[in-house]
């Protein structure tokens, strides 16, 4: 008889935990479900959104933007392969077919780009559903704005037409979009920036390193100057200019942060952050900007670190004879800018290499570096005001402005600018922003935006195959025989994107 | 019923007799003996029973019996199981010793199955049982390894030679996409979660391997992957004993087998000619390559050694009226043959059934262990893994210095050629702490009630619980990883890990028998809960590595700082209905329901439905008499089946916090969602069909079983690539279709009889699967080597088709090529799209398949002979037609001469007039070069692995003692993994398979990868079994 009620106990026990049983929900983890219902969630959610820049600005921008161009190229090392996703890059060679292509540099800056926009699509789709202060959310919604926009910026720069979503994906159908023209595409940046622009807090307000109110209106500029709305850019940058939020820095070598000082100095209109240490926030641009092999001895120098290790494979990112030769004698920005390294391994005869020193600040460990990068400056922003007001045909004014910038290259005076013809003042600016701007991935949206991509890089190629030891080859050896044979002014879509879209 | 009467008359009648004989004492006499199993052991709980009377007695410990026999004219019936009845005629003998023969046919056994046991005749599902007896010899830690062999339709492969792990068993070519494949183990009814190869397989009665829908759908969600059943040993009735078995032995890595990389000189003379080759000026370290006759460094074999093993298990059974227990107490203790390896396993279990009254039965059965495991980290990628990194090491680096002593770091100079400095990996072998300590423990307890007769109620309550505590120390002086310097940060990672595992069920059987008409029902609920608790610290920067505590470290690493709870629950109603007429006709058909909590809330609960139907031919009267067919039996099975196999959260969106900004100096906590919700998700569903026939010849003789199978599987749980301009990569969702079939052989002769006793068992199995259906707009997905595409079978190797290398300009000049990489003496490569170009990817792709990781057939042979007191028994398995991708040679055959190199190499491409064997090809012209050979995935790496292995040959010796000590004693020689015939030329073990390439796609989905792995050793061991 006990058995029977014992056995009677036994399935009833079961039976009324039974539901229990299967509500099971994640402890360690937080869901979606519960997420975003408060202003520390939507903080949070700013905050990672703008992460991948940090991945994109160290590993890749330098490639679609700098290398890709006739400002740098790559150290080539012989002893080294699989090294044609960086070398298709600079070659002009990427293997592109159908506007597609196979590079994963191109497709790492793209997948990178659109991880940016789905977490502030995230923040922006349900932050209004929330009650929380006004003003603190006028500033998230703001960040949220201004990194979709200049997501989208970056995309249509280097892509031309692409995917637009401005939503969050939900499930596996809505994962792709149709592209968007570029029309459409700079519409929705400007419209973003705007809001950024409004409620955003300005540099003086805003916690030192997240967007502010003068880097919308910034990214603004840029876009009305890639627009040719020269009147808007104009005006824009007047606007910053007048705000006396920025100037510059007297020294120009100290406009860039060191590893863990002068960060978003009185200059900086928006910078990359990066932190030095274990922690998982650091970059190692230097590391990736160095000609190779290089040896413990020949890296410390450099580095500064406790620990150098001598370092193998292929350099990038060269500075090319063409730019050194673009800075005008007396330029402080060159010594600034580029410094010279002897390499004992090296299998050139002329084993001296020019290597960045801009972002070459000392630091404690191997490998690991804490610069920030400089997205905006207000050195561009004085250079905007220049050509936007030289397009107009008000050369006078515009060399304000620029003088402002190389007042600080060579010394107050010392070597103005006093040209105003409209055509040559172009060009002027346009070396002008060559040199200030050297290594900070402008060059190829640059070339591109005033139509000179295809003349400048077919004689640039023309230079590289014509003397490869120039370029930093070792002796016998040339460029691969595709190089130069593909300057589109678009990169083409990733093509393992395009196999998981219908549209492209 | 009038059949029924008449015989219970004459029972009673008989019985009246014999009752009125005793009285009539003197008539009787008294019968003695002992009853001898086939090797003259004693047999004890033989039952021994007078013809046609009630009277009986069973043997003692020692087999002897003394039993009263009504005349001297009465034919006694002599019968236990496991062993063929013998009928005896007493013709007036007073002593009688007899010897039983076993029972090979075991038609009558009785065969575990899913909750319940049922004769062998009848069952209708596809079941293989496996009698722990037979597998007792093998010297190996884990019970799959034992199996190897023995299975139709089941593949096991040691993948890796690391003592206690690397078995991977697939039971009819299961697989899946992304869910796991690994068949539900339930021991003693109880199915685990945790890792089958930690049981000791001494405890082990009997396995039951369940391979089609209708034997495993009682295991609904779980069942796809097939069920392996163990059953745990027993007291035999009236049985009392005492076992001890233990064996002692060695361990060796052949040299046959080994990667044949260069030695210090031939690497020396490769650097020299390479730079020759080049027109550059050779460095001068290579300059002399005969400086360094004597000084060769051969990096693999420092790794190995020799290395003892040893097992001692004692058993102890008792079965009385009420009670039987059996203990089984074991010591296992393997070093690993490379340094540093030891796993130690302790193990007791105790199993126990008392009955209370007749109707009344309880029983708890409790097996705690601990098991200690080091083993160094060998296994794996350039750059982790040590053996891999052990292969490409220069040989000109020394591994002891002038001193004698391990040396720390070798790198030559950058003008050499050396990319990637090394640490010393004997150091890393040595020096390296990753060890593991596991309590684990397994119970059951149950109560059974039979209310009325026929009908048994059970409720079991059951526990499975694991206390894991890992711990890696990488101290300042070693590292596993390559290009790391010396003295490095040192880190320290502790890991502990709980898991508990509870099951409730609840039972009901009622069995009944009307005419021929034979019923068995089954019903039940089951409720199981699964929760994982773990906690994860990971330091840095030690001060002193002879401290590696948690205080110890200046830094807690954050990103390798965590806990985690894992958690499932699982309610299910099961029921199944088996009826047969006359045991002839059967039919059993079964349903199980199922609530996961690992389902998505909209398609929370499945149903998992089976029916079964078998026909015993050979009972028919047209072959009841035949001479030649002693048994016949067509079997049909059809069912559906789940995995459940799909993670524990998959269905739910989740945020990570820890996406962090920077902001100044100062880091910001961020969040991300990244996984997106699908509320839909369910388990994948394998629909399977079951035909076979069992067939005795020759009075069983020649037994021989047959079956086919075809399984579709649905809506496999796949993390479907999405366009990542969604943010997302992934999205979890339930696709496509694959298709299996196969045909399973098994055969079982006794090929002499008598003195020399000699049985073959064999079995072959032709396993395919093809892909029917992935998600809509994909029809394939890649991994790094593989491909899997609709229409192909699974995970196939993918890449350029190598045809040699251009011979000449000639060569060259006519050929498709790649523009500005192919030169004279490159590897020239299939223009497989014939545009005239080779393209590595992208649109005009040239890439195609080049190999299947999956074999043609496998196959198993196992030979026992008995002469008197000696036996022998000879295990082999083998596989055919399959390839494994040797992922090695994109280091082992860089034609840079950045790593050593095979020492094929040397018959390298050099000029038009010295093309080598035309396998490598030209060193000049660096990396726009050679980087095609090695970086485009080719044909290269594919490399046939057929294999056949002696997995075990065994010698023994029964030493006829009949004292008062022993029933019986055995010695036994054994070599395990004996030898090898295989033409696979990639490593020493081609059952190898890396699951996983480490580049993020599925395990399954890239299957047969050698990076090198822990190389599987022969072993010579002595054993000794006594029984007390």
């Amino acid at each position: 008889m006990t058995t029977r009620v014992i056995i009677t106990c036994l399935i009833g026990l079961g039976l009324t935990s039974c539901s229990k049983n299967l509500e099971v929900v994640p402890q360690t983890s937080l869901s979606s479900a519960t997420f975003f219902t408060q202003e520390a969630d939507f903080k949070q959610a700013v905050n990672a959104a703008y992460v991948p820049l940090r991945t994109i600005y160290n590993n890749f921008d330098w490639l679609l933007g700098e290398m890709h161009s006739d400002n740098t190229y790559y150290y080539r090392n012989i002893l080294f392969g699989a090294t044609e996703q960086q070398e298709n890059i600079a070659d002009f060679s990427l293997p592109t077919s159908n506007g597609l292509t196979t590079n994963t540099n191109v497709r790492d800056e793209y997948r990178n780009f659109y991880q940016i926009i789905a977490r502030a699509n995230q923040v922006l789709a349900t932050i209004d559903k929330v009650e929380f202060d006004a003003a603190s959310k006028s500033n998230l919604k703001g960040q949220a704005q201004f990194l979709r926009a200049f997501a989208y910026f970056k995309l249509v720069q280097y892509f031309g037409k692409v995917p637009l979503h401005l939503t969050p994906v939900t499930n596996r159908q809505e994962a792709a979009a149709q592209l968007a023209s570029v029309d459409e595409l700079y519409k929705q940046i400007e419209s973003d920036a705007k809001g950024a622009a409004q409620g955003l807090l300005n540099k003086a307000k805003q916690e030192p390193g997240r967007a502010t109110s003068g880097a919308a209106k910034t990214l603004l500029a840029n876009l009305y100057l890639v627009q040719k709305r020269w009147a808007d850019a104009e005006a824009i940058s007047k606007e910053v200019i007048a705000s006396n939020e920025y100037s510059l820095m007297p020294n120009y070598a100290d406009a860039f942060s060191g590893t863990n000082s002068n960060k978003n100095n009185a200059e900086s209109v928006f910078e990359v952050q990066f932190q030095e240490g274990s922690a998982g926030y650091n970059g190692n641009l230097i590391y990736r900007f160095l000609p190779l092999p290089i040896t413990a001895g020949e890296l410390q120098p450099i580095t500064g670190t406790s620990n150098p290790q001598g370092l193998s494979g292929e350099g990038n990112n060269a500075p090319t004879p063409d730019l050194i030769a673009a800075y005008e004698a007396g330029d402080k920005r060159k010594d600034a800018s580029i410094a010279y390294v002897t390499l004992s391994q090296s299998l050139r005869d002329n084993k001296v290499y020019p290597y960045i020193k801009k972002f070459a600040a000392p630091h404690a460990q191997h490998n690991n570096t804490g610069n920030n990068w400089p997205v905006y400056r207000f050195a561009e922003v004085l250079l905007f005001a220049a050509e936007a007001l030289n397009e107009q045909s008000k050369g006078a004014e515009a060399l304000t402005y620029l003088n402002r910038v190389r007042d600080r290259a060579f010394g107050a005076g010392v070597s103005p600018v006093t040209v105003t013809g409209q055509v040559q003042l172009r060009d002027i600016i346009m070396k002008e922003r060559r040199v200030e701007l050297a290594f900070e991935n402008k060059r190829w949206n640059d070339l591109v935006r005033t139509g000179k991509a295809v003349e400048v890089i077919t004689a640039y190629g023309n230079r590289v195959k014509a003397n490869p030891q120039a370029y930093y080859y070792p002796a016998g050896n040339v460029p691969p025989n595709n190089a130069f044979t593909n300057i589109d002014l678009v990169y083409g879509l990733p093509a393992d994107e395009a196999a998981l879209s219908p549209y492209f | 019923m009038k059949q029924f009467l008449f015989q219970k008359t004459k029972y009673l009648s008989v019985l009246f007799f014999l009752l009125s004989l005793s009285i009539a004492a003197g008539a009787q006499t008294n019968l003695k003996g002992r009853i001898l199993d086939d090797k003259g052991a004693g047999l004890s709980g033989v039952s021994i029973l007078v013809k046609g009377t009630g009277n009986g007695t069973g043997t003692d410990a020692n087999g002897n019996f003394s039993i009263n026999v009504p005349s001297s004219k009465a034919t006694l019936v002599i019968s236990s199981i496991g062993f063929v009845t013998q009928e005896i005629p007493v013709d007036g003998r007073s002593n009688l010793d007899v010897t039983l023969a076993p029972d090979v046919r075991s038609l009558e056994n009785v065969v575990v199955i899913g909750y319940g046991s049922q004769l062998r005749k009848e069952v209708t599902g596809a079941v293989q049982t496996i009698n722990a007896k037979e597998l007792k010899d093998l010297p190996v830690s884990q019970i799959g390894q034992k199996l190897q062999g023995r299975l139709a339709g089941v593949q096991i492969n040691q993948t890796t030679g690391k003592p206690g792990q690397g078995i991977n068993i697939r039971i009819r070519g299961q697989l899946s996409v992304s869910a796991g494949s690994d068949p539900l183990y339930v021991v003693d009814g109880f199915p685990l979660t945790g890792n089958i190869g930690a049981i000791n397989p001494d405890e082990i009665e009997s396995i039951s391997i369940l391979k089609d829908a209708a034997s495993t759908s009682l295991y609904g969600s779980r069942a796809a992957n097939g069920v392996v059943l163990i059953t745990t040993k027993k007291g035999r009735k009236g049985q009392t004993s005492m076992g001890l078995s233990t064996y002692v032995g060695t361990q060796h890595v052949p040299m046959r087998g080994r990667v044949k990389m260069m030695d210090a000189v031939e690497f020396a003379q490769f650097k020299k000619e390479y730079y020759e080759d080049a027109g550059q000026p050779v460095p001068i370290e290579f300059q002399n390559p005969s400086q360094y006759e004597g000084k060769n460094n051969d990096w693999y074999g420092a790794l190995l050694r020799d290395a003892p093993i040893q097992s001692y298990n004692l058993t102890l059974t008792s079965n009385t009226e009420k009670l039987n227990t059996a203990l089984v107490a074991g010591v296992f203790d393997q070093q690993g043959v490379v340094l540093n390896t030891r796993y130690k396993r302790y193990s007791l279990r105790m199993n126990s059934d008392y009955a209370i009254s007749d109707r009344v039965k309880i029983g708890f059965n409790l097996a705690p262990q601990y098991v200690f495991d080091n083993t160094p980290r060998t296994d794996g990628d350039r750059g982790t893994g040590i053996l891999f990194n052990a292969l490409h090491t220069w040989p000109v680096m020394p591994i002891y210095d002038a001193n004698g002593q391990l040396t720390k770091f070798n790198q030559f100079p950058g003008s050499t050629g050396n990319i990637f400095a090394y640490p010393n990996w004997v150091r890393a072998a040595q020096e390296l702490v990753n060890e593991t300590k596991n309590v684990n423990i397994i119970s059951n307890a149950y109560l059974q009630y039979q209310p009325i007769k026929g009908l048994t109620l059970k409720s079991t309550i059951n526990v499975e619980y694991l206390n894991s505590r890992f711990f890696f120390f990488n101290p300042s002086t070693a590292t596993n990883a390559i290009n790391v310097p010396i003295p490095t940060t040192a880190v320290s990672i502790r890991q502990n890990t709980e898991n508990i595992s509870w099951l409730n069920e609840n039972l009901a059987t009622y069995t009944h028998s009307f005419g021929e008409h034979n019923f068995e029902l089954l019903g039940g609920f089951t409720q199981q809960k699964f929760t994982q608790n773990a906690t994860r610290i990971q330091a840095d920067t030690y001060t002193d590595d002879r401290l590696p505590t948690i205080q110890g470290a200046l830094n807690i690493a954050r990103g390798g700082t965590n806990n985690q709870v894992n958690e499932w629950g699982l309610n299910s109603f099961l029921s199944r209905l088996t009826y047969n007429f006359k045991g002839k006709y059967l039919f059993t058909a079964s349903v199980r329901t199922d609530g996961s909590s690992r389902f998505g809330v909209n398609n929370r609960w499945g149903t998992f439905p089976s029916a079964s139907a078998g026909w015993v031919i050979s009972d028919e009267n047209f072959l009841r008499n035949s001479k030649r067919i002693s048994f016949a039996k067509l079997r049909a099975s059809y069912g559906v089946i789940g995995n459940n196999n799909i993670g524990n959260y998959t269905q739910y969106a989740l945020v990570n916090n820890t996406v962090n900004a920077v902001f100044g100096n100062t880091v910001a906590t961020g969040a991300q969602v990244t996984q997106l919700a699908n509320p839909n998700l369910g388990w994948e569903t394998t629909k399977q069909i079951d035909l076979g026939f069992d067939l005795g010849l020759f009075n069983d003789r020649i037994q021989f079983t047959y079956d086919f199978y075809t399984k579709n599987t649905t809506n496999l749980l796949y993390s479907v690539q999405i366009a990542q301009e969604a943010g997302f990569g992934n999205f979890n969702d339930n696709i496509g279709e694959i298709k299996f079939w196969g045909h399973e052989f098994a055969v079982t002769t006794r090929n002499t009889e008598g003195k020399l006793r000699w049985t073959t068992n064999a079995n072959i199995s032709f396993n395919r699967n093809r892909v029917l259906a992935l998600a809509e707009g994909i029809d394939r997905v890649y991994g790094s080597f593989h491909i899997t595409k609709v229409g192909q079978p699974f995970g196939q190797f993918y890449g350029m088709v190598s045809e040699g290398m251009y011979l000449n300009q000639a060569d060259l000049d006519k050929s498709p090529k790649i523009p500005g990489r192919s030169t004279v003496g490159s590897i020239k490569l299939k223009d497989v799209n014939g545009d005239g170009v080779i393209t590595y990817g992208g649109d005009f792709d040239d890439r195609t398949i080049i190999g299947s990781p999956f074999p043609k057939f496998t196959y198993g042979i196992v030979n026992s002979l008995t002469y008197g007191n000696f036996d022998f028994s000879v295990v082999g398995s083998g596989s055919y037609g399959n390839q494994l991708f040797v992922r090695h040679i994109y280091s082992t055959a860089n034609l840079d001469g950045v790593f050593n190199l095979l020492q094929e190499v040397k018959y390298r491409f050099r000029s038009p007039s010295n093309p080598g064997k035309g396998f490598f090809g030209t060193t000049v012209g660096g990396g726009n070069v050679t980087g095609i050979e090695r970086d485009w995935i080719n044909s290269r790496f594919v490399a046939d692995a057929s294999y056949f292995t002696i997995k075990n040959v065994t010698l023994g010796y029964n030493i006829g003692v009949k004292n008062k000590v022993f029933k019986s004693a055995r010695v036994y020689a054994s070599i395990q993994q004996l030898y090898t015939f295989t033409n696979y030329w990639g490593g020493p073990n081609p059952e190898v398979s890396s699951q996983g390439d480490g580049n993020g796609d599925g395990g399954n989905l890239s299957q047969g990868v050698d990076f090198s792995s822990y190389p599987v050793p022969r072993t010579y061991t002595l054993g000794v079994n006594l029984n007390f």
